[in-house]
């Protein structure tokens, strides 16, 4: 292996290893800080400097509670399973890293790199992705099992239910801009939006982004979907039995996976790192990229802060019946759409499609919607009257 | 015909009103300020403020923390601030709360005397402040008003096991005390009790009027069905035996 | 020389994987063992410049055949996959037998014919040709290829493939729909 080639992989990963974790800290900090904003809280305030009274809106808490994590006690349950627990943190963090490889960040230096080693040059970008992303069930698995704990057991089957179910939507929408774009790779989808063409801006691209940031919620155990570690009912499922700094790398897993759900979305239907000023200032386009993700996880933070928790069979109704049927039709929609497109068609007819594809979206959604939603029939006690 | 997902919109508007109104409006801020509370406790003590305002500030005066905080349980007595007379202690030991107690933090053991008479007091009562999930449903479930809440939140300790038992003595507070963290709450309980006292003693006195009553009516009963016997007695020729009947059943009904 | 020490590390992986996926008398630690094995063969994919098939292989083997078996153990199985008994106790001389004859009559001569020269020859070649076109090392594009492959000349095996996975699924649906209604019946009739 020679030097260079070294060289060039240092350069193309190492700013991926050192932007995105510590974009996670600030994250914690956002996230705290805006769902106690919608409760009427304040939030963390006080850690800043450490050793001075400067507080800086409380920034320092994430470093506080990294610390704090470092010297808490690492338990492991008795009768544990020890080898599994102590992989399932670390197997959970690695497909989240190794994925964001596949982002189509031009950072500047990467014009001195003679080899390009950025993954997202791949030809099966895409594919790839969600190979690795798919690994993440194992790892929840390991942990739930490994604990030796009902709630963590549970925990860890609740979330292989939903994240096997939520990954058929979240490909399927994908399915709509590769068909669209004709290209597994990240770089060339990227490209095929440039001068706005974004394909959030077409009625399937549009219904296709809802689907997908909807089962990339589910897939990153998001609130509403946040079943698997609802703390009031299964004290935080698979990582109930986790302290310390295992706890912690489950937590940088679990944020930077949603970082990495994000910035597909970001490169699939939000036109990957274009924005005002990009053709002058190159370097800008890494900075749009990370501030489309940041507007991704606001979202997420914001939905937290107000949506209640699913049920259980309202999540697997809401995914086969309502995301599954919705995300095959938009594929046949967005498949006829591209044919008329191709064919030459004039603008009027164009029109004509939109609108049609609009309406026909909205109201099979509708439909959907109806005869999806599991009926709410009163609670049947088996022992109390 | 609502729109389809508008309700998320709208609940996601009602947040960020919140969101952007927490900035603008200090009201909002219910943990913050008590800007919320109402007029009449003005004079109360604003808010514990920022916490440790100055390097190694204690607030170890709980009265600084306001009507409205609930910690962990304490119990009353009637006697004087500071002294733990156990004679004017409300508890009697019924250990109504240790059963209701949801995570089982109460301990109690009866007081005995030297005859092995029990005495309606704890000679043991310990509350687990580790363990106790401050749900106020001992509280609640006190038929004597012995146990409330306090609101001393300075419990922490290098030892976590036995610095985190609250003890008897630990946990016996004055009712002057309590009324002054909990005024409102206190001045409330108070009537209450007193309520409950006047009400029954109203009620013994009714029952004792309706005692008397009943005595004096009985009494008079007897006096009629004597005249009545003696009457008999007298027209004992006449051979008239359904009168002192009569007397009977109505002293019967009675 | 890097390729061949990969190859060789993740050969070894693969077989040592293998064989403690049949040992172990844990079920899970077994499913774990075979996930590893199907992350060294993707591994191996990818040494042949397969990228395609290496996902593939990573998204159906590791994400949902592994997964179905951790299903599958949890829904039948106790929970905890260890409750002592070993599936592989009987007949394993008899296995070793059969998998060492696999091994050298058909294994091995397979590998003699084949021209292992032959692989990075060809390989260099296509990063030539990219090369010319991009003037950087750029991958071949496998997946274009084997796209226009499976649509062009495959198309109706491909589509006979879909039908017959369709039918399965249904299948599947309908077996277990029966068994339920005989269960309500079952149920019902008393
Ligand atoms: S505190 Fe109240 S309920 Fe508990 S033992 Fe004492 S009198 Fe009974
Ligand atoms: S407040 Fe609740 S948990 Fe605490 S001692 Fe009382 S009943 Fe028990």
């Amino acid at each position: 292996m020679s030097w260079e080639l070294i060289r060039d992989i240092l350069i193309t990963t190492v700013p991926l290893l050192v932007i995105f974790p510590s974009l996670f800290a600030f994250t914690t900090w956002i996230e705290r800080k805006a769902l106690a904003r919608i409760q009427n809280r304040i939030g963390p305030n006080k850690t800043g400097v450490p050793c001075t009274r400067i507080s800086l809106f409380g920034l320092g808490q994430p470093a506080a509670d990294g610390i704090k994590m470092l010297f808490k006690e690492d338990i492991v349950p008795k009768g544990a399973d020890r080898l599994f627990h102590l992989l399932a943190p670390i197997v959970a963090l690695i497909p989240a890293m190794l994925v964001l490889c596949f982002l189509p960040l031009e950072f500047p230096w990467a014009k001195f790199v003679q080899a390009p080693v950025q993954a997202f040059l791949l030809d099966g970008a895409v594919i790839f992705f969600f190979a690795i992303t798919g690994l993440n069930t194992l790892a929840v698995f390991m942990a739930g099992w490994a604990s030796r704990n009902k709630y963590s057991l549970l925990g860890g089957m609740r979330a292989i239910a939903q994240m096997v179910s939520y990954e058929i939507p979240l490909v399927l929408s994908a399915v709509i801009v590769v068909m669209l774009v004709g290209s597994l790779n990240a770089a060339d989808i990227a490209a095929a939006q440039k001068g706005y063409q974004w394909h959030l801006f077409t009625p399937w691209g549009l219904a296709a982004f809802v689907i997908f940031f909807i089962a990339a919620l589910a897939e990153t155990n998001r609130s509403p979907f946040d079943l698997p570690e609802a703390e009031s009912e299964l004290i935080a499922g698979y990582f109930t039995e986790y302290s310390g700094f295992k706890f912690a790398l489950f937590f940088l897993g679990e944020y930077i996976a949603m970082f990495a759900i994000s910035g597909l979305a970001v490169t699939l239907f939000l036109g990957a790192g274009e924005g005002p000023g990009v053709a002058a200032v190159p370097a800008l386009s890494v900075a749009w990229f990370i501030a489309k993700i940041f507007a991704l996880i606001g979202i997420m933070i914001w939905l937290r802060g107000t949506l209640p928790r699913l049920r259980v069979d309202q999540l697997m109704a809401f995914a086969w019946k309502f995301l599954l049927p919705l995300s095959i039709l938009n594929i046949l929609i967005a498949g006829f759409a591209w044919h008329v497109a191709k064919s030459g068609a004039g603008t009027g007819l164009k029109a004509v499609v939109w609108i049609a594809s609009l309406i026909t979206l909205y109201a099979v959604a509708r439909g959907l919607n109806r005869i999806s939603r599991p009926e709410a029939a009163p609670r049947e006690y088996k022992y109390a009257e | 015909m609502s729109l389809l997902g508008g309700g998320i919109v709208k609940g996601m508007a009602v947040t960020l009103r919140n969101f952007v109104g927490s900035y603008f409006n200090k009201e909002r801020l219910v943990t913050n300020d008590y800007a919320w509370r109402p007029k009449e406790d003005a004079e109360l003590p604003q808010s514990a403020g920022q916490y440790p305002k100055e390097e190694g500030e204690q607030l170890s005066d709980t009265t600084t923390v306001t009507n409205y905080s609930r910690n962990f349980p304490m119990l009353l007595h009637d006697g004087k601030e500071g002294d733990t007379p156990m004679d004017t202690v409300r508890c009697v030991a019924c250990q109504i709360c240790e059963r209701e107690c949801p995570p089982q933090c109460i301990y109690i053991e009866k007081m005995y005397d030297e005859n092995g008479k029990y005495i309606k007091s704890p000679a043991k009562f310990d509350i687990d402040v580790s363990v106790c999930m401050s749900c106020q449903i001992c509280v609640e479930v006190c038929p004597f008003d012995a146990i409330v809440m306090n609101s001393q939140f300075e419990l922490s300790t290098p030892d976590r096991f036995g610095g985190l038992l609250l003890r008897r003595d630990d946990l016996l507070k004055s009712n002057d005390y309590y009324h002054q963290i909990h005024p409102g709450e206190a001045a409330a309980r108070d009537q209450r009790m007193a309520d409950e006292k006047a009400a029954k003693e109203a009620k013994k006195k009714a029952a004792a009027e309706a005692a008397k009553k009943k005595a004096a009516e009985k009494a008079k009963a007897e006096a009629e069905a004597k005249a009545k016997e003696a009457e008999a007695a007298q027209a004992e020729g006449a051979e008239e035996k359904s009168e002192p009947e009569g007397g009977d059943s109505k002293e019967a009904t009675e | 020389m890097t390729q061949e020490t990969a190859f060789y590390l993740l050969a070894i992986i693969a077989v040592l994987a293998a064989v403690t996926a049949v040992r172990l008398r844990n079920l899970i630690h077994g499913v774990f063992a075979l996930v590893i094995f199907f992350a060294a063969l993707a591994g191996l994919f990818l040494l042949l410049m397969a990228q395609f098939i290496a996902a593939v292989q990573v998204l159906v083997y590791i994400g949902a055949v592994g997964i179905l078996l951790l299903f599958a153990i949890m829904l039948t199985e106790r929970v905890t996959g260890d409750d002592g008994r070993r599936i592989t106790s009987r007949g394993g001389f008899w296995g070793a037998t059969a998998a060492l004859g696999v091994a050298v009559f058909v294994l091995l001569p397979g590998i003699q014919q084949t021209d292992l020269n032959r692989l990075p020859a060809e390989l260099a070649e296509a990063n030539a040709t990219a090369a010319d076109a991009n003037a950087t090392m750029a991958p071949p594009h496998t997946v274009e290829a084997l796209g226009k492959r499976l649509i062009e000349p495959y198309i109706i095996t491909l589509e006979v493939v879909a039908l017959l996975l369709t039918a399965a699924l249904i299948g599947a649906v309908a077996v277990s729909q029966g068994a339920r209604r005989v269960e309500d019946e079952e149920e019902a009739s008393p």
